[in-house]
């Protein structure tokens, strides 16, 4: 019946629509048309990046740690506390975006997580099927809106801050703070949201104080304020993707930019976060965004500041 | 084809409901949770579902108009409301939901003697892979009226796409009629 309906009667209006499509894609913006088809080719740089995996990822005892899992996926860990940020493991962002390289820690010998801090609802970022393999006892904060946008996984708590609104439990108090970046989820509900529905984040135990960029633009005005009500010991900022620029700066930001959000929050240290682990932008390699950040940060002698870590790399900043 | 009076009373009365239904202004009193209804929301609405009817050795072209007045998600975390009037998130539908939809369809051939038919369906949503994000079943009953007949059918189907893309099967068993629709879910 259904080969009957679909090759007889209505065969050619099937023709019509399917053509229909093929030309709106064709006459799609050719940038638009260079990002989907730049997710399925292979880019330079994915073989040289070697996956350091350390066997204890949680520290008996430390002040301060970071542990980059890739992308903006960071293991934070302050005394006894266990925060993740944007957890993404699956091989693909959404159904097409192809994971690069692999998560730089194994899952399963995460023993506890305490906090699961989501910055905003893109694919990459609020990632569902990271999530469902994270430990259940973990808080799950979300910018405004994330409520609705996250299937029930069993998490023992969840938690929606607006700008500037705070958590306080077990003596952690993680408060969400302006970015610049965009709404939605799924591209057509960019028209419907009234919000703003993502955030960065500031953690702040014991004395230490680390903010998480999630993914940003650079806006000098709300990074200077964020800079002025937190003294912060490190700025997890995003590096990529960075062309083509003019495009992404709206929502993005490249390392001389990254670096600038360093300077304007006043952060003792920076780790850059958001590159080596999918091609989002045009990008010309996988490792393009670290070499140029690099490049500036050996020039201007910020080496023992922003700290360049690998893929499963551990950094212990406080002891 | 003309679009006649009666038509445009049809279309405004829809509109009509959508922004006066008592559950709605509630809602939209709640600013901070409000996904606005815009310009843009009612855009989005007005695309189409597309429709083929089979009856009678006769197969109908047609598109299909959809708003949901009632949606109970069981899907999604525990802190997110339950029910959802004529807003729904994408989410809130493909995580596990039953849903209560009334359509309106403009067929491109006279169906009996009107090109217009309506119905109203009782459908559950249940997710496969990804939470339903990738993939989803759906299935459930429904009630189509137009000129010719009126006839209640069973439909299953399958989602993908984020759950912007349906395909469903309707079948009445009684008199054999077959539907087949592509939906695409805004809202």
């Amino acid at each position: 019946m259904i080969f009957f309906t679909l090759f007889s009667y209505s065969y050619t209006k099937i023709v019509f629509v399917y053509f229909a499509f093929l030309f709106i894609f064709e006459s799609c913006n050719p940038l638009f048309k260079r990002f989907i088809l730049k997710s399925f080719e292979d880019v330079p740089g994915e073989s040289d990046t070697k996956i350091t995996r350390i066997e204890r990822p949680i520290v008996p005892s430390v002040g301060l740690s970071v542990l980059w899992i890739g992308h903006a996926t960071c293991l934070i860990q302050i005394g006894n506390k266990v925060f993740m940020t944007d957890p993404m493991f699956t091989n693909t962002a959404g159904i097409v975006t192809k994971r690069r390289t692999k998560p730089g820690i194994q899952i399963e010998l995460l023993e506890k997580l305490d906090f699961i801090l989501i910055s905003h609802l893109h694919f990459d970022h609020l990632n569902y099927g990271s999530l469902n393999l994270l430990p259940k006892s973990a808080t799950v904060v979300l910018p405004i809106e994330g409520m609705r946008y996250t299937p029930n996984m069993g998490f023992e708590n969840y938690q929606e801050l607006k700008l500037w609104e705070n958590i306080s439990l077990n003596d952690v108090r993680i408060t969400a703070v302006p970015v610049k970046h965009f709404n939605g989820r799924y591209g057509f509900d960019i028209a419907w949201l009234d919000v703003d529905t993502y955030s960065g984040f500031v953690i702040e135990y014991e004395g230490k104080t680390v903010f998480f960029a999630g993914d940003t633009g650079y806006d000098s005005e709300k990074f200077k304020e964020i800079g002025k009500k937190f003294c912060i010991d490190v700025a997890l900022i995003p590096i990529a993707p960075i062309e083509p620029h003019d495009f992404m700066k709206r929502v993005h930001t490249n390392p001389e930019e990254a670096l600038q959000i360093f300077e304007d929050t006043q952060a003792k240290f920076m780790i850059p976060i958001h590159h080596r682990t999918f091609i989002q932008g045009l990008d010309s390699s996988i490792t393009s965004a670290q070499e140029q950040l690099w490049q500036i940060v050996a020039e201007r002698h910020l080496d023992d500041r922003v700290l360049i870590l690998g893929i499963g790399e551990q950094k212990i900043l406080i002891q | 084809m003309r679009l006649r009076l009666k038509h445009h009373v049809v279309f405004a009365i829809i509109l009509f409901s959508i922004f006066e239904f008592p559950f709605f202004r509630s809602y939209a009193q709640q600013p901070e949770r409000l996904l606005g209804i815009n310009s843009s929301w009612l855009l989005l609405q007005s695309i189409p579902n597309l429709t083929w009817t089979c009856y009678s050795a006769q197969t109908s072209f047609g598109f299909e108009w959809e708003i949901t007045p009632l949606l109970y998600s069981f899907g999604m975390n525990k802190l997110n409301p339950r029910w959802h009037y004529f807003k729904v998130t994408q989410p809130e539908r493909f995580t596990g939901s039953v849903e209560f939809n009334l359509t309106v369809q403009l067929f491109t051939s006279k169906v009996g003697k009107s090109y217009w038919g309506f119905s109203g369906q009782l459908i559950g949503h249940f997710p496969v892979i990804e939470y339903g994000e990738f993939m989803g079943l759906n299935g459930g009953i429904a009630r189509y009226t137009n000129s010719f007949f009126s006839a209640n059918y069973i439909v299953i189907g399958a989602s993908t796409l984020f759950g912007f893309l349906h395909y469903n099967i309707k079948y009445n068993p009684i008199d054999k009629y077959w539907m087949h629709s592509i939906e695409f879910r805004f809202f």
